[in-house]
């Protein structure tokens, strides 16, 4: 008796169907096209000869010092970033839960950094870390922390950091949100009925705030570390890899082996392990939340 | 209670102890909100200062945190760059012997830059809406087999890294000649922000009542109908937020425009900002004004718009 | 519309729970039909089938011998109230009511006119620039009320539409729907888990359980002659009493329902229908309302028991009662006056006591 196709059907296939052709030509096609292209040798400079080299670009990967160098340099800076991002907006998060004056203004000027383009961002920071000019320069001589200007983008131990800061200067607005989320969703006469038990300030933020944020710092956790991995903009405009290849991280190598080298074929290869690698984190996220879609 | 006398000796001043924790409280918010207002104002305070200085000032060293003769040379020189005689790098100096600052001849294609970035992002927006509209609907209203796989697709879609998107784009792009056009930026800006405008409009639809829909149609709305005259006109706030969240991802993206755009015919504004940073030959207080340009649109968005977009935010990230 | 037939309806979701099973009903013309189960019993499943907001997955739905399991909703002349009232937010009182004809097309003064006579009869003219934010609950309700009033439609659909309301006004709201339904002369399908609403509206009822049909019949019919022990325990309050014993046949024409101690001797009809059933394992249903202070009838109607509660309850109280470790719940005159512990015997309504059988719960005398 039952229909494949009734009138519920027919609406949800015409209002799915633009969602579905878009998301199928620009996102579902060139991740495919992508693993196609990954199995030959594709250079802009031949363009004629493209031959089928099978798993090639992939072995060549994991043979090749340089993707490594990048991995590490990759893993460092989400660790670092992510970190961060925790450690600073748990502090702003439990400080903008409060009721105080001046919390609005306060939460509304969170979201400029949310707000301004990377590009931005990148360009600002870089005025910052000027070695000729900059504020950081400026400041720290200023407070006699420093009797030279330092040149700090130049400094291989240093680099990844001090882009990472800029990363998460930008990154905490959005983790602060999130967080706040799972604050606010706390019950009061949960606070009460503690205070009630005796706990004191420190029990019941060990007690009762941590374990409901525990949501919210998967999200965060997740996310943050998802938009690390792929990140580029700031490497870029920052350090292009550099000083050496202490900031030569996998996105900077995918563009560079890509665009530079002009190998598209192993470019596809490895964003295509980038790809899996986000999955695989996307699943565990979406796994660990166990949020029912 | 501490009032009251008592027989017991060690009698604990619990209004004392309460006022001390409640002065402690406020010390302690109010240092927390005064570091954490420097730390996210005081980057970009120096950006717009450095801005507003002239060539002469802005090198000088250590800095100067608030500028001696503040100045709107470099803005002006944004916006009349078509009209005034190019300056170069030979004839800086010449130019302006006190600032000495020299402001590149790609100036001129600032403003266009912007109308670029202005154009993308509005055909983004529109796109967005006609696409995820009523995919949300559909999605959150209408009960039929698919719908879950639906929703998992669109999820999956959602955590494709853009870098990894970038070579196929590229060569499917270059395919069909579509290089360095705007059309190719709105094509694959669409990838990045559809699933998340969906998320948002999805959570929102969830959220109205079953029962408005089923009342909607008893009443004699098809589908359609009901979505156009009953639930969009609910739907203002979530709209809002998409319309933001897309407008401000395409203002600010960069790696795709990178790849596909090359002239002034397609150029946005990040591009040309990025270009900027790595001529060492620019004025510092120039770039640091394109900087400021690029900032305040979006920055006065999320300002005026900031409950859209909190609830945006957390309904989209919740979401996928 | 000369009615509604359902012929071996199910619905059955696609993660496998089976709302309805094998529903036949007929629901005539005019007639004001009531759902009555608890909640997950299919009931509003069923209404939504009318209604076309969820599709047949077995069976045909016929409106009047025409088949109309795909039709959708705005194709089917039907109007629903709902237990939220589904107001239109962003719209006024007026448009709420009017949106329905506007969506079908009728003319401009047409509408108006008709919005204005229901907003009449409903006494909420004065309400018709507001928006539903602004009104009470009780408003609310009427506006969804007339928002389906004014369809004038084939079918008239409810969906526990009383239950938001506080007791004083569902109980006066019940009378104003009745009056409707004089008035408005259409087929009403009325969804409630409220016994009291469905004794006072329906013409008949169907009671339902777990997507099955119990029984359907009149008011009278189901409290008087409830054909299983779920639809004689879900209406009547306090509930009907069980008590488990068996059947004793002697001169072959005295049969008595007999547990240890207690006797008690089936009358007319029912002693007939059993007198073949000597020593049948039996539960006996006693509504709370069917004994009596002990006057001076024999000792064949009697139960004996001690005094476990009084509850009283205005008009009349509850009597908890222990009978043999069991307790049992009666309602007795108010005067009555008995003190905790207290060992009474209550006479029994010979002519209406309920059998069942113990296993299945099926009626055996109905």
């Amino acid at each position: 008796m039952r229909r494949l196709f009734g009138y519920e059907e027919r609406s949800a296939a015409i209002f799915l169907a633009p969602v579905l052709a878009v998301l199928m030509g620009v996102a579902v096609f060139p991740i495919l096209y992508s693993f196609y292209l990954s199995f030959f040798r594709i250079k802009l400079t031949r363009p004629n000869r493209t031959p089928f080299v099978g798993l090639d670009n992939y072995l060549d990967l994991f043979t090749n010092d340089l993707f490594w160098v990048s991995v590490a340099r990759t893993v460092t800076f989400s660790v670092v970033s992510v970190a961060a991002i925790l450690a600073i907006s748990l502090l702003v998060s439990l400080l903008l839960n409060q009721n105080f004056r001046g919390r609005r203004v306060l939460s509304t000027i969170l979201l400029v950094p949310w707000a301004i383009p990377y590009v931005a961002n990148a360009l600002m920071w870089k005025w910052i870390y000027d070695s000729g000019y900059g504020a950081l320069n400026g400041i720290l001589y200023q407070l006699d922390f420093i009797d030279k200007y330092m040149v700090w983008l130049g400094d291989q131990d240093k680099t990844i950091f001090l882009i990472a800061n800029a990363f998460v200067w930008k990154e905490v607005p959005l983790a602060t949100i999130l967080l706040l989320v799972s604050l606010k969703a706390i019950p009061s006469d949960l606070y009460q009925a503690a205070r009630v038990d005796g706990a004191g300030v420190w029990q019941r933020f060990i007690h009762v705030t941590l374990p409901a944020m525990k949501p919210g710092f998967m999200l965060v956790l997740i996310y943050e570390t998802m938009m690390a991995i792929r990140h580029f903009d700031l490497f870029f405009i920052l350090t292009e890899g550099g000083p050496g290849n202490a900031s030569h991280v996998l996105s900077w190598h995918i563009y560079v082996e890509t665009f530079r080298n002009l190998s598209f074929g192993s470019g596809a290869a490895m964003s295509y392990v980038l790809a899996l690698v986000t999955f695989a984190l996307s699943y565990t996220f979406i796994r660990s939340l166990g949020r029912k879609v | 209670m501490s009032d009251v006398p008592s027989s017991s000796t060690q009698v604990v001043d619990y209004r004392r102890r309460q006022r001390l924790a409640r002065i402690a409280q406020r010390l302690i918010i109010f240092g927390g909100s005064i570091l954490l207002a420097v730390y996210v104002i005081a980057p970009v305070t120096w950006l717009v200062s450095s801005s507003v200085q002239t060539e002469a000032e802005i090198v000088s060293v250590p800095p100067h945190w608030i500028p001696e003769e503040p100045t709107l040379r470099n803005f002006k020189a944004i916006f009349s760059a078509t009209e005034e005689e190019t300056v170069t790098y030979e004839t800086r100096s010449g130019q302006d012997p006190a600032a000495g600052g020299f402001i590149p001849s790609t100036a001129s294609s600032l403003l266009p830059a912007m109308a670029n970035s202005l154009t993308v992002a509005t055909l983004v927006v529109i796109l967005n809406l006609l696409v995820a509209v009523p995919a949300a609907y559909s999605l959150a209203k209408i009960r039929t087999w698919g719908r879950n796989a639906t929703v998992y697709f669109i999820l999956i879609t959602r955590v494709i890294p853009d870098i990894a998107l970038v070579v196929p784009f590229f060569l499917v792009i270059r395919k069909l000649g579509m290089l360095d056009t705007i059309g190719s930026l709105v094509l694959t800006y669409l990838a990045v922000t559809v699933p998340f405008s969906v998320f948002i409009l999805l959570q929102y639809f969830e959220g109205l009542p079953d029962e408005l829909d089923k009342a909607a149609r008893v009443d004699g709305c098809s589908r359609f109908q009901a979505l156009i005259r009953v639930f969009l006109p609910l739907s203002l706030p979530s709209l809002v937020a998409v319309v933001l969240f897309t407008f401000l991802t395409s203002w600010n993206e960069f790696l795709l425009a990178l790849m596909f755009t090359q002239t002034e015919a397609s150029q946005t504004l990040p591009i040309l900002l990025a270009a900027f940073t790595s001529d060492f030959t620019i004025s510092f207080s120039f770039i640091n004004a394109a900087g400021v340009l690029a900032i305040i649109p979006p920055v006065i968005v999320a300002i005026i718009f900031e409950r859209y977009i909190v609830s945006g935010l957390t309904a989209g990230a919740v979401k996928g | 519309m000369a009615g509604i037939r359902f012929e071996s309806v199910g619905k059955k979701y696609s993660n496998g729970f089976h709302a309805v099973k094998d529903l036949n009903l007929d629901i005539r013309d005019k007639e004001f039909l009531v759902l009555l189960g608890p909640s997950g019993c299919g009931k509003s499943t069923t209404l939504n089938m009318i209604a076309g907001l969820e599709e047949v997955s077995d069976g045909r739905l016929l409106f009047d011998d025409q088949m109309v399991n795909y039709m959708p909703p705005h194709r089917r002349d039907v109007a629903m109230v709902f237990q939220s009232y589904a107001l239109y937010p962003h719209k006024t009182v007026f448009d709420n009511i009017a949106f329905g004809l506007q969506m079908r097309k009728v003319p401009r003064e047409e509408t108006a006119r008709r919005v204005q006579d229901a907003a009449d009869k409903l006494e909420i003219s004065h309400l018709l620039d507001r928006r539903p934010s602004q009104l009470s609950g009780g408003q609310r309700q009427r506006v969804a009320l007339g928002r389906a009033m004014v369809r004038n439609p084939a079918v008239f659909l409810m969906d526990e539409p009383l239950s938001n309301l506080d007791a004083a006004l569902r109980i006066s709201m019940r009378a104003e729907i009745k009056d409707l339904h004089h008035a408005m002369q259409t087929t009403f399908v009325y969804v409630t888990h409220d016994q009291a609403e469905a004794l006072t509206l329906a013409d008949r009822i169907v009671v339902m359980k777990d997507g099955v049909v119990q029984q359907i019949g009149t008011p009278d019919d189901i409290y008087e002659r409830p054909q299983n022990t779920f639809v004689a325990s879900f209406l009547g309050n306090p509930p009907i009493n069980y008590i488990d014993g068996a059947v004793e046949v002697s001169d072959g024409e005295t049969v008595s329902f007999v547990r240890g101690d207690l006797k008690l001797k089936f009358a007319g009809e029912t002693a007939r229908k059993l007198a073949s059933s000597n020593g049948r394992e039996i539960r006996l249903g006693i509504r709370a309302e069917d004994v009596d202070e002990t006057r001076s009838s024999g000792e064949d109607s009697l139960i004996r028991g001690k005094v476990n509660s009084v509850l009283p309850v205005g008009s009349d109280q509850f009597l908890g009662f222990d009978f043999c470790g069991e307790e049992l719940f009666f309602r007795v005159g108010k005067d009555l006056d008995h003190a905790l512990g207290e060992n009474v015997a209550l006479s029994v309504d010979l002519s209406r006591l309920h059998v069942f059988d113990k296993a299945s719960g099926a009626s055996l005398i109905w």
